[in-house]
């Protein structure tokens, strides 16, 4: 079990290392080593599913990585229900954009450095997967970071992508500086940062960590803020769609942006003590959970107002994410992270797909990727227009795919706690079915709308069968079991069912957030329908005026950034080097530097080489000390 | 002996180099990489010599010399000193290696830069403090001598003056608080081994302690940059050769460090508490002000300098916590920092040589054009703020842990802050700026580093990572030399309940 947990972890990067090392050279020989020790690990994670099923669960491993007086730093595995399913989930989906990014990135020059990437992102995300205690986590969650920042400038001659990258990095940092204080701090006062001691030590005693209980929950959640792209820190997600589609699949959809939500859910027992503030903020009053609920509900429908406005196929696709983000996020603050993992299983397969098909319509319109320009793919590209489809319905929410479950369950959740939550995630819910409509309608219904689209073919098999298994996944995942796994991990005992009950439990069990939600699914596609349906151009921005451009603008939250952060931090810098360069460096140093120069001069101008000079002030001298000595 | 051996090659290399007619160029170079890789090599040894879990020193290596004073040649190595001479015999060797650049009056060149490895080696390897000292001076003086005969730019002249003219203020008030330890202990040694002793079994007076203290922090300050006496850095280290400034600013600038840690920690615990909190804010100081002004520079090397004067700000706080956690990490950063900015400063060689000056603007697309150097420079730069597996990661969050510990909790989280953001946004920046984007026309003629020109990167470059992967590597054999630093002023601090830890 060790060696198998080891090699899971370390494959990737042996690959990423020898592809770096020996491979930069030969395309077609890099890419080979990097899918083929993804699939490896994706087959080596089923054995570990197997082997840990019939051990019992969890499993604990851990090796002593740096042991300081009272900090001692593991490299140790959890192996329990949560990190098996998010395992499988990294790896499966992981080796399948492997797979596609074969075709995707064929011809093109750096395709070596593109798959060390890959491999660099595996490792750094399974470890984060089966990290025992917060530091590792925080380890890995910097390392998929960087993996993060190197793709997505992978065009790094490209301006926008390098940009891209560096906003997407420091976004992460800031949520980060929260994350890392918030882990000193749970260190200081519960002495240990290893996930079942924390559990064990708030299960005895939930009031362990005083009144920084609350704080703590705030500032690990800064971390997931950064890293899952959460209201105010989402603003990196849809730039980083200057990276490679099938990375923006892989990392920005599937997983890595999941991370947070994983992270969410891995120490819920922390967030979900109940409120406590030190004396001074005791006015606050709200506890971590609530927090983590009106932020992730906040993103959601942020998200989905902008995607509505958006011409970009990514685009469009990364503020779908945000916005499932935001769900899955919400899920765990109303206190049912089964839901959120659940939301976060399904929504890596579809979203995986969307993006996957997304990037097959860009590679045969020879990478356009304005959805006013595409149309009439029904006929050019059936394979991507049909799982496309199955994405879309899957992410709308309709019966019985597997989005409809998954959604479903935190949608009636969110109504059994707040009538607030439950609106919004409805309403997000009619956003998500309109703007996926429109994407769908423009971009492959209809008459194709440019050249490149009327001249489109099908991809290739190597992109088109990755499709296949993920629609495959898309539509039956809703069957497959994974809430009440997750159910059981948090200790609460599923009703068990057959598929069919399965079918009609959501009617049974809240029937009004059922059929609630799925009005405002019929709706959305009806008025997609009407709008889009053979449109010409989007009517929305003349009906709706300065709304639509606010909407097609984000709200102007980058702009706002770059106005008051930025240029604080930009003026403060300055001011800093205009300090340093005048009043160190010029005041303060040159009047040492002057003064001892004067004093130089001064001193040298008693020094004439004339002996009468000399003589007379000598006389003068004299004079003095003779006065001085016959008066006193 | 394996000690005296490896500070003593490049000193006779030295001697070797300048019996070598001026001619036979290729010898120079030849005796001084050879010079300091063995050194380097054979300080590997004493990483794998060394017994984890003995207190006191290793390889110790003593011959009396002025007996009458108590002065002695006395090295040795413990936790705390062990990673420093490796690290400057491995700078050293790197810093050999990038010296082709080198193109007038090589003879000299060579038997200074001898002279400096053999110095800084011998600095952290002494035990005597007036050898310690002396051995920092013959580190210093070449330096001074480097910038001004082999300097880039107009204001080099200015530069070497500037610095030495600093740099030896520092040094004279350094000497004076050692003579003032000296005669404080009173037991005429200048052994650090015997003055730690002394003043463990009869604290040194408290009036002496007070004046004592302020004048070495002082000195040691002036001599690593502490703000506002920085300011000789930038411009010295964007004027000196890639060679002298990968030695001065990796590893000879940690001596005032070393000096604080071995010199005031464990000699004077007693008025100790009022100084370390003054310099907790004199470090945040340095890191945070230095390090926005990173971020204003146009010019790879300055953006270098202040990052490295905001690097040291970190170990400052390391130290000044007073904490065994943190004074780990300190150390840990300070051999961390010491491959870093090597590598920077290396790095800056190369473009200067390719590109023919330092400013960012000029640059653009270089990852292109020298996909090594890229590929270093990035490792680097991401290295410098923080990214984990490197050595700095590793020092950084065990000082803030520490900081913490200590129940520092704002400078905590202003480190925190410092090291995550601040040091992402300049070290970014110029990835972008210098890697990243289309290059410019002037550009197309530079060319990347080929087979032996890779070496000194990716020794220092395998040296942060080594640490960074492995920390145990150093932090195992430091846990005896940390402890027994701070036991002083710990036992002290339990005594007098001055400070409770928060646990």
């Amino acid at each position: 079990m060790t060696n198998i947990l080891l090699a899971i972890l370390f494959l990737p990067i042996l690959s990423a290392a020898a592809i770096t090392l020996f491979t930069l050279r030969r395309p077609t020989v890099s890419a080979g080593i990097s899918i083929g020790s993804s699939c490896l690990t994706f087959i080596l994670s089923v054995l570990l599913y197997r082997g840990a099923v019939s051990q019992g669960l969890p499993l604990e491993i851990s090796f002593t990585w740096l042991s300081v007086g009272a900090l001692s730093v593991e490299l140790g595995f959890l192996v329990d229900r949560l990190s098996l399913l998010m395992l499988l989930v990294v790896t499966g989906i992981g080796s399948l954009i492997h797979i596609y990014s074969r075709g995707y990135m064929q011809g093109d020059p750096s395709n070596s450095r593109y798959f060390s990437g890959l491999s660099i992102f595996m490792f750094s995300m399974t470890g984060i997967v089966l990290a025992n205690n917060l530091l590792m986590i925080f380890f890995f969650w910097e390392m998929v970071g960087l993996s993060s920042y190197l793709l997505i400038g992978f065009w790094m001659s490209k301006p926008s992508a390098a940009d891209a990258g560096k906003k997407a990095f420091l976004c992460n940092r800031i949520g980060d500086t929260g994350f890392l204080l918030g882990i000193i701090i749970l260190w200081g006062t519960l002495g240990t940062l290893g996930f079942s001691q924390i559990n064990s030590l708030l299960a005895a005693n939930p009031a362990a960590l005083g009144s920084w209980t609350t704080l703590v929950g705030l500032l690990l959640f800064c971390g997931v803020v950064g890293k899952s792209a959460q209201f105010p820190l989402h603003v990196w997600l849809p730039d980083a769609m200057e990276g490679p589609t099938p990375v923006s699949a892989l990392i920005h959809a599937a997983t890595m942006v999941a991370a947070g939500v994983y992270l969410l859910a891995r120490a819920f027992s922390i967030f979900a003590l109940p409120a406590a503030w030190p004396e001074s903020l005791a006015w606050f009053n709200f506890s971590a959970l609530e927090a983590v609920a009106f932020t992730g509900a906040l993103t959601a429908l942020l998200a989905a107002l902008i995607a509505v406005q958006q011409n970009d196929i990514k685009r469009i696709l990364a503020y779908s994410t945000l916005s499932q983000l935001g769900y899955m996020v919400m899920a765990v603050g109303i206190a049912y992270p089964v839901a959120g993992m659940y939301h976060l299983t399904t929504h890596a397969f579809f979203k995986a797909l969307l993006f996957l098909g997304a990037g097959s319509v860009i590679v045969a319109l020879h990478h356009e990727q304005n959805i006013w320009k595409m149309g009439g793919l029904l006929k050019r590209m059936p394979i991507t227009f049909f799982t496309f489809l199955v994405g879309t319905l899957a992410l709308c929410g309709v019966p019985p795919l597997s989005g409809f479950f998954s959604k479903d369950a935190i949608i009636a959740q969110a109504f059994s706690k707040s009538t607030c939550l439950g609106t919004i995630s409805v309403g997000v819910a009619f956003l998500t079915t309109f703007y996926m409509g429109r994407l769908f309608f423009v971009a492959f219904m209809g008459k194709a709308r440019s050249q490149s689209a009327e001249k489109s073919q099908e991809t290739p098999p190597v992109m088109t069968y990755p499709l296949i298994l993920l629609a495959i996944a898309a539509v039956f995942a809703g069957f497959w079991n994974v809430d009440t796994w997750m159910m059981r991990h948090y200790g609460l005992e599923p009703e068990s069912a057959g598929w069919f009950a399965k079918l009609l439990y959501p009617f049974e069990h809240a029937p009004m957030a059922a059929l609630v939600s799925l009005a405002a699914v019929v709706c959305g596609a009806v008025l997609a329908f009407k709008l889009y349906y053979n449109a010409k151009q989007d009517v929305l921005p003349s009906q709706l005026g300065s709304v639509a451009r606010w909407l097609k603008d984000k709200f102007y939250l980058d702009e706002l950034y770059e106005n008051t952060l930025i240029w604080c931090q930009d003026k403060f810098a300055l001011v800093c080097d205009k300090f340093d360069r005048w009043v160190i460096g010029g005041a303060l140093v040159g009047t040492v530097y002057h003064g001892v120069d004067l004093v130089g001069r001064l001193w040298r101008l008693s020094q004439t080489g004339s002996v009468q000079t000399y003589a007379a002030i000598f006389v003068f001298g004299f004079v003095v000390l003779a006065y001085w000595v016959v008066n006193w | 002996m394996l000690l005296t051996t490896i500070l003593l090659i490049p000193l006779l290399g030295a001697l070797l180099v300048l019996t070598i007619p001026a001619n036979f160029r290729v010898l120079h170079r030849g005796v001084a990489i050879f010079a300091t890789g063995l050194s380097a090599i054979l300080s590997l040894f004493l990483l794998f010599g060394f017994q984890t879990g003995v207190e006191g020193y290793q390889f110790v290596h003593k011959v009396a010399w002025v007996p009458s004073i108590g002065l002695n040649y006395h090295v040795g190595v413990d936790g705390i000193n062990l990673g420093l001479v490796i690290m400057a015999a491995w700078v050293s060797f790197a810093a050999a290696l990038v010296s082709y650049e080198i193109k007038k009056q090589d003879k000299l060149y060579y038997s200074l830069l001898l002279l400096m490895c053999g110095g800084v080696i011998g600095t952290f390897a002494s035990l005597d403090i007036i050898f310690f000292y002396a051995m920092h001076e013959l580190a210093l003086i070449p330096t001074f001598i480097m910038i001004g005969v082999w300097g880039r730019g107009e204001k080099r002249v200015y530069a070497a003056f500037q610095m030495a003219i600093y740099l030896s203020i520092g040094a004279m008030i350094v000497l004076a608080g050692l003579i003032c330890l000296y005669a404080g202990a009173g037991a005429k040694t200048f052994d650090m081994q015997e003055l730690a002793a002394i003043c463990a079994a009869e604290p040194m007076s408290l009036p002496l302690q007070k004046w004592a203290i302020p004048t070495l922090l002082l000195g040691f300050g002036i001599l690593v940059g502490l703000v506002p006496f920085h300011t000789w850095a930038p411009l010295t280290y964007s004027s000196a050769p890639s060679a002298p400034a990968m030695i001065h600013a990796g590893v000879l600038k940690k001596f005032g460090l070393y000096g604080i840690i071995r010199l005031i920690l464990p000699l004077m615990p007693q008025e100790l508490h009022p100084w370390m909190e003054i310099l907790v804010v004199m470090a945040l100081v340095n890191a945070i002000y230095c390090g926005f002004i990173a971020i204003r520079q146009k010019c790879f090397a300055m953006m270098c300098s202040y990052s490295s004067l905001s690097h040291v700000g970190f170990i400052f706080l390391g130290i000044a916590v007073l904490n065994n956690l943190a004074l780990t990490g300190a150390v840990f950063l300070m051999v961390a920092h010491g491959f870093l900015a090597a590598l920077l400063f290396a790095l800056n060689g190369w473009l200067h040589q390719q590109t023919g000056g330092t400013a960012m603007a000029n640059m653009g697309g270089l990852m292109q054009k020298m996909p090594f150097i890229g590929f270093i420079m990035s490792a680097t730069l991401l290295a410098g703020c923080g990214l984990p597996f490197f050595g700095n990661f590793v020092g950084e969050f065990l000082i803030l842990f520490g900081a913490w510990q200590s129940a520092w909790h704002w400078p905590a989280a202003l480190g925190v802050f410092t090291g995550l953001i601040i040091s992402a946004v300049y070290m970014l920046r110029a990835i972008r700026q210098v890697l990243h984007g289309q290059s410019p026309a002037e550009l197309s003629g530079v060319v990347d580093a080929n087979a032996w020109r890779k070496l000194p990167y990716v020794l220092l470059i395998a040296g942060l990572l080594a640490i960074g992967t492995w920390p145990m590597l150093l932090t195992g054999k430091m846990k005896e030399a940390v402890s027994q630093t701070l036991e002083p002023v710990n036992s002290l601090t339990v005594q007098d309940q001055i400070n409770t830890p928060s646990e």
